[in-house]
């Protein structure tokens, strides 16, 4: 007991660098209960917001930053925070499509009487969490790349199914739902949704069950060796990730009133998602989020300068991401010491 | 030592075959309540293959396991660690992006851990736990660090640690001395007396030979995925086949 470890002055010297001095204080804010607590006051005053008589087409765009929160989130909870990267995310989407379409349209499958919204909005759902269990039985045995591939084959594969089963999906053709505006409605719809999965996201990471999707991520033999029953524990996020994002695809196809193969069934929407998370910060609570609101703003500017050539400078912006702050906005200033961008930052910082 | 008749961890005829290779070989294996057994061989004998057989890392392609007597040769991992077996890897597993602490908050008991539990933060009771260990091991200091930044040594002793966190009844380490300096070496080997005489008991492979003197009763060599010889310490040291196997005819 007497002799002190002396290996403990290096662990002196390897200390964290404290965040940048401006954020440091939203940074610990952002931590544990206050940051729940500026979540549901931000959800309080966005439910205000219509009152402020705003036209439909910004609640359009709110509900449409609604649905890529969402959509980021939940990736983040599979892809971000269990380490399993998803390239083919977007499947759920599209089959939460697809049963919306199906139901609510009746026709194909000779469904009488079709189903409202609000029956096939959770059947939307839970077909994308059982296909989560189907598919990820399988798929979650495989590290790495060989999961992220084999995702990316089941959304290219599901794509091809839907335009083949034409009886039932209108194949190529698509299926037209029926057009029911409601700018309002959608909007508090998908706010609701948003602040569930955002709030639910919260919960998960700091219970056991987060900390041992974190564990898994980190050391997946080591946390089954201490007994996590890791199986269980992915299929259960997969399954979550998979039924908000089924909820987020139903909805979807509900707003846009038409659906078809190519449409929902997309690399670039899980592209997108993986995108969003990474410059936001993967694994963290509030990263994805804000990568989604930021990520929509660019996309939304490039697209009104440099249509045309407007996926370029988002391509290249996630190369920037990947090589200089893979630990996104909220990991980069959090913790200038881990990302190059971070070290650059407080290098100029230091040099004024 | 005394010896219980009935082992606590047994292997009977376990064989793993890497492809043509016979990693194990027909390995009959006991380690009895209360005792610190030693595993021994040259590199490459098979030693931590036994090893994964033994905590299901590995399925095994003949023989059966037993542990606290009941068959596990089919159980996963996580279902024999939480009956009570746990272990340290050779090459150090730690989840190095949490903090010291909350590597050993999530390698608490999992075994009756009810939903309602893991949908909570770890409760303070495992806290507490956390911190007594961390103390004992003399790494108290370095809670709130991240894993990944500990130096090599202070990782195996965060890894006994976590190994330690769910009160196991036998704890497999895997070369817990390797890359640890002489002072933290006798840290470990003080720790695992004092376990052992709280009743924990203790498989060990080891190249240290003067680690595996001090602390085991009893020695089993392995070479070539066979079993050589085994025996107390010093007989084995004695013993003209290991000393071949070790220096060579």
């Amino acid at each position: 007991m007497g002799t002190g470890p002396p290996a403990s002055r290096i662990a002196q010297k390897a200390k964290k660098k404290p965040p940048f001095p401006f954020f440091a204080p939203v940074y610990s804010l952002l931590a544990g209960w206050t940051g729940l607590a500026f979540w549901l006051l931000l959800l309080l005053l966005l439910a205000l917001y219509p009152y402020t008589g705003v036209s439909s087409v910004a609640l359009f765009v709110g509900s449409q930053i609604f649905v890529l929160v969402t959509l980021a989130s939940n990736w983040n909870l599979i892809g971000g925070m269990t380490g399993y990267v998803d390239f083919g995310h977007a499947v759920f989407f599209g089959i939460g499509a697809y049963i919306m379409g199906i139901l609510v349209t009746g026709t194909p499958l000779l469904i009488s009487p079709e189903w409202g919204f609000w029956q096939a909005l959770p059947a939307s759902g839970f077909a994308a969490a059982l296909f989560a269990l189907l598919v990820g039985l399988p798929t979650l045995r495989l590290k790495g790349p060989y999961f992220s591939i084999a995702m990316l084959g089941t959304l290219v594969a599901m794509r091809e199914i839907a335009r083949v089963l034409r009886p039932i999906t209108g194949g190529g053709v698509g299926l037209n739902l029926p057009p029911l505006l409601n700018r309002l409605g959608d909007y508090y719809l998908m706010l609701a949704v948003m602040g569930l999965v955002v709030s639910l996201i919260w919960w998960i990471q700091r219970s056991e069950f987060g900390q041992s999707l974190i564990a898994i991520r980190e050391d997946e033999i080591g946390a089954e060796m201490r007994g996590i029953n890791t199986t269980l524990h992915k299929i259960t996020a997969f399954m979550i990730a998979a039924f908000f994002t089924g909820i987020v695809g139903g909805f979807w196809a509900w707003q846009n009133t038409y659906i078809d193969p190519d449409v929902v069934f997309v690399e670039a929407r899980t592209v997108e998602m993986v995108m969003m998370s990474m410059l936001g910060g993967l694994g963290t609570v509030w990263g994805p989020p804000l990568g989604a609101v930021v990520i929509y703003f660019l996309q939304d500017l490039l697209w009104g300068n440099l249509s045309g050539v407007h996926l370029l400078p988002l391509g290249l912006l996630l190369v920037v991401i990947v090589l200089f702050m893979p630990e996104g906005i909220l990991g980069t200033l959090g913790d200038r010491s881990s990302t190059s961008l971070g070290r650059l930052l407080s290098r100029v910082g230091r040099s004024r | 030592m005394t010896s219980d008749p009935r082992p606590l961890l047994e292997g009977r005829t376990v064989s793993k075959f890497f492809g043509g290779l016979a990693a194990v070989n027909n390995v009959d294996f006991a380690v009895y309540p209360g005792e610190i057994v030693g595993l021994i061989g040259p590199n490459g004998s098979g030693k931590t293959t036994l090893f994964d057989c033994l905590s299901r890392l590995q399925k095994i392609d003949g023989g059966q396991v037993f542990f606290k007597g009941r068959d596990v040769t089919g159980a996963r991992p996580y279902q024999v660690a939480r009956m009570g077996l746990t272990r340290t890897f050779q090459s150090v597993r730690v989840y190095r992006k949490m903090t010291v602490l909350r590597n050993m908050l999530i390698s608490h008991q999992w075994r009756d851990t009810s939903l309602w539990r893991m949908l909570r933060p770890s409760p303070a009771s495992t806290a507490h736990r956390a911190r007594q260990l961390l103390e004992f091991l003399q790494i108290e200091h370095l809670a709130d660090e991240e894993a990944g930044r500990l130096s090599g040594g202070q990782r195996r002793l965060l890894e006994i640690g976590m190994a330690l966190m769910p009160d196991p009844d036998i704890l497999l380490l895997d070369e817990a001395t390797s890359g640890v300096n002489p002072t933290l070496i006798e840290t470990i080997k003080d720790r695992i007396r004092t376990l052992n005489a709280q009743g924990k008991t203790f498989l060990l492979i080891e190249h240290n030979i003067n680690f595996i003197a001090d602390l085991c009763s009893r020695v089993y060599v392995l070479n070539y995925g066979e079993k050589l010889a085994e025996g107390a310490p010093l007989e084995i040291l004695q013993n003209e086949a290991v000393i071949d196997a070790y220096f060579g005819a």
